[in-house]
């Protein structure tokens, strides 16, 4: 199969997910915070296609509103993360000297702990709630695209096309933002793509451990994390929002593998 | 060639150490070593009862239940008293009882328990004890031999049932608490190493009660409850305490596993934070707790571990949920109510409001204990139904937020009669010094009824105090009452001798064996 059809499939796929994701409290088939304990962990059947949870929850209202919280919350963290990084590597790299010296310190001072022991510190600081758990992994994430974008600027710096431009008197702004930037967003824009599933399974993981969405907000983590205990006699109840992760996950990275390979096909 | 050979010796040193390995050690008698390893969710720093020094917040339920120490008189399985350390008691007047104690128990320490030991035990306990001064009001303590006679400084009705109390337990103050919190009990195990996670027990061989007949004990905290089933499903563990009720299926009707229930007091309650506006108003307080389920709470939430609560005390005490009222479920009233205090949807989003704001609250409970956040999502989704909008906090630092008062209901676990008699509860959570009255619930009528019962001997008496008083907190409102837990303890079916007791005091004893 051609990469660009690749392209086409995968990224019907992540708009398809992305509708779900915006759309879901107007699809859902039944109110996913709506309980009712007399139906409570009942087994899929054709009432609820993927049963319910232990309050009685319709698990396929639940995994769709889930989506919501789970899909949007992690692009909004790559959003957030790439446009932090990257414009404070641009800087760095542009600028260098102390500008660069004292920045870059401070990235590695951020990026000599491991990354989700920083979160879970930072979340457990802040407190419980998908914003603060955002916040938590956008504390720790920049530094990759800081450092990405960086290096990138250091090697650009040094072309002719980039000497050229100064030569023709552009300097500043007009410098990053016609000729650097341009040449920066691609490899970055494939990194961010394929950071969605990493920061996805993160966030995931900060609200298994309870630092993430607060009940009764339905996100796939704290679905999975509640379920435990029901994995032997319910499994219905952990296997939902782990599939959906599986799913979700998989698409993005297929996504970012493909973008990838369809912009620098040497890499294939 | 020289590789090989040299690949040949290599081979044959390696073969030679894995042989040696294999070969045991020659013994003269063969011993099979009896270890019972337990896991629980009910010990660790959130419950307040690390290390085994009984006078030191709740670690007397660690040193009593893991049976390390004693208490002068214990309670029955119908929850009546009956002499252990002692052999009896005499009243000698209102504020003076004589206690009797057994001339064959010895300490760990090796030192004889006589009157002069239970003395120096019982002045640490007031001096260190944040309850204890209170319950017990002592005022002075003589030993004479094999006695000590306790004198209150007021009317002491119920002395023996807190004397009771695992805080009550009877150490050894010569030989002190060690760095890591371990104590010289007189109970049939004696620790030989103490953690936050970790108690180990060797059998006491001088235990006074007979031989005990388990060597080993290795008491595990275990705050998961998925790990915990697991573990005893793997043979781990040979016991379980605080098993979550998902998981009790799996082991009823399994012959490879017993399952000892009893009912206890211990309680799963809500109270009203008096400091919080909304909740000042007794309509609204009022709604709340009609609002909430608890009957399908216990039977489907708690899998019928426990029975629905009417007040503070099970039906199986004389002054318990038979004898008082409360409204009932019904959430149409409950809206009603909350319209009549003035609380209605006015902007249609599905909360009501009153000036603009929105009925607002926050429930913190902790985690430690599995039944409190299953209790708060479904206080959640039923306050809700009625336009209030319920946000959980079950946090394990919940004392950072009780201290700060950031919370509204405050939702915990307890047992409510340990003692056998109603006045614990009462004193610890309900008049305006009680140390757990967080809400700051002040009734005056419960304050003079309380000083009512601290000098009333007859037990008849009593209870007719304590329902007027449950009557006064259900009518008020000032807490609401979930369920009454049915504890169980799951355990292979090799093991003997270990039973859930109504007071949740009693777990490991000198009965418990392994077949």
């Amino acid at each position: 199969m051609s990469t660009q059809k690749k392209l086409w499939i995968f990224t019907f796929l992540t708009v398809l997910l992305l509708l779900i994701a915006i759309f879901a409290y107007f699809i859902t088939p039944y109110d996913p915070n709506a309980q009712n304990l007399a139906k409570a962990l009942q087994a899929p059947s054709g009432a609820h296609f993927l049963g319910t949870d232990s309050y009685g929850r319709d698990m396929l209202s639940r995994v769709i509103a889930g989506a919501q919280v789970s899909v949007l919350s992690t692009l909004a963290l790559v959003i957030i993360i790439s446009l932090v990084g990257v414009t404070i590597g641009i800087l760095c790299g542009y600028l260098g000297g102390r500008v660069d010296n004292v920045i870059m310190r401070v990235s590695d001072i951020f990026l000599a702990f491991p990354g989700m022991v920083f979160a879970i510190a930072v979340a457990g600081i802040l407190g419980g709630g998908i914003l603060n758990a955002v916040i938590a992994l956008a504390t720790v994430s920049w530094p990759k695209y800081a450092r990405l974008a960086r290096s990138q600027v250091l090697v650009i710096k040094e072309s002719d096309f980039l000497k050229a431009a100064r030569l023709s008197g552009t300097t500043g702004w007009k410098l990053i933002l016609r000729h650097i930037i341009p040449n920066v967003a691609n490899m970055l824009l494939v990194t961010a793509v394929l950071d969605i599933g990493t920061l996805m399974m993160e966030i995931a993981g900060l609200s298994f451990l309870g630092l993430g969405a607060m009940p009764p907000t339905a996100e796939w983590g704290s679905m999975m994390s509640k379920g435990r205990s029901l994995i032997q006699t319910s499994p219905w109840v952990v296997l939902a929002p782990g599939c959906a992760i599986f799913l979700t996950v998989m698409v993005f990275n297929l996504l970012g593998d493909t973008i990838r390979d369809y912009r620098d096909p040497r890499q294939s | 060639m020289k590789k090989l050979g040299l690949i040949c010796l290599v081979g044959m040193i390696m073969l030679a150490c894995i042989l040696q390995g294999c070969g045991g050690a020659k013994t003269g008698v063969e011993t099979k070593e009896k270890i019972f390893n337990y896991g629980t969710t009910a010990y660790g720093p959130s419950m307040g009862n690390v290390g085994l020094n009984p006078h030191e917040n709740y670690s007397g339920w660690s040193t009593v239940r893991y049976g390390v120490g004693e208490t002068l008189f214990k309670y029955t399985d119908t929850m009546e008293l009956e002499p252990w350390l002692a052999t009896g008691f005499e009243q000698v007047n209102e504020n003076t009882v004589k206690i009797n104690l057994r001339d064959d128990v010895y300490f760990t320490s090796g030192r004889k328990m006589d009157g002069q030991a239970v003395k120096e035990c019982l002045e640490d306990l007031i001096k260190v004890n944040d309850r204890a001064p209170d319950n017990l009001n002592i005022k002075k303590i003589v030993a004479d031999g094999q006695t000590v006679t306790i004198e209150s400084t007021k009317k002491a009705p119920i002395l023996i049932n807190y004397l009771s109390d695992p805080y009550g337990a009877i150490i050894d103050m010569k030989a002190g608490v060690t760095k890591d919190k371990n104590v010289a009990g007189t109970g049939p195990f004696m620790a030989t190493s103490v953690s936050d996670t970790e108690i180990h027990l060797v059998k006491n061989p001088k235990y006074w009660g007979g031989p005990v007949k388990v060597d080993k004990v290795n008491v595990k905290a275990i705050t998961d409850g998925d790990t915990m089933t697991m573990a005893l499903q793997s043979g781990e563990i040979d016991a379980t305490q605080g098993l979550p009720y998902a998981s009790l299926k799996l082991f009823k009707n399994n012959k490879d596993f017993t399952i000892s229930s009893s009912p206890t007091s211990r309680t799963f309650f809500a109270a009203m934070n008096y400091e919080t506006p909304a909740l000042q108003d007794i309509k609204v307080r009022r709604a709340i707790a009609m609002a909430i389920d608890k009957k399908n709470f216990t039977e489907v939430l708690l899998n019928g571990n426990g029975s629905p609560a009417v007040g503070p005390f099970p039906d199986n005490f004389t002054f318990g949920d038979k004898s008082v009222t409360t409204a009932s479920y019904d959430q149409q009233k409950a809206k009603e109510l909350l319209a009549e205090a003035g609380w209605e949807d006015t902007n249609g989003d599905g909360y009501v409001d009153k000036n603009g704001q929105n009925l607002t609250l926050t429930w913190l409970t902790y985690p430690g204990r599995q039944e409190l956040p299953l209790l708060a999502e479904a206080a959640q989704a039923s306050l809700k139904a009625i336009g209030i909008e319920l946000k959980v906090n079950s946090t394990a630092n919940y004392m950072d937020f009780i201290k700060s008062g950031k919370w509204d209901i405050y939702a915990s676990a307890f047992v409510t009669a340990p003692t056998g008699d109603p006045a614990y509860f009462f004193a610890t959570h309900t008049l305006e010094k009680s140390l757990r009255n967080r809400g700051h619930y002040v009734n005056a009528y419960l304050e003079t009824l309380a000083k009512q019962m601290d000098s009333e001997f007859d037990k008849a008496k009593r209870a007719q105090i304590a329902i007027k008083m449950e009557q006064t907190i259900l009518d008020d409102a000032a807490f609401i009452f979930a369920s009454h837990l049915k504890m169980s303890f799951v355990m292979k079916s090799k093991i003997t001798g270990f039973k859930a007791h109504p007071s949740d005091y009693y777990e490991i004893t000198a009965n418990l064996d392994i077949k």
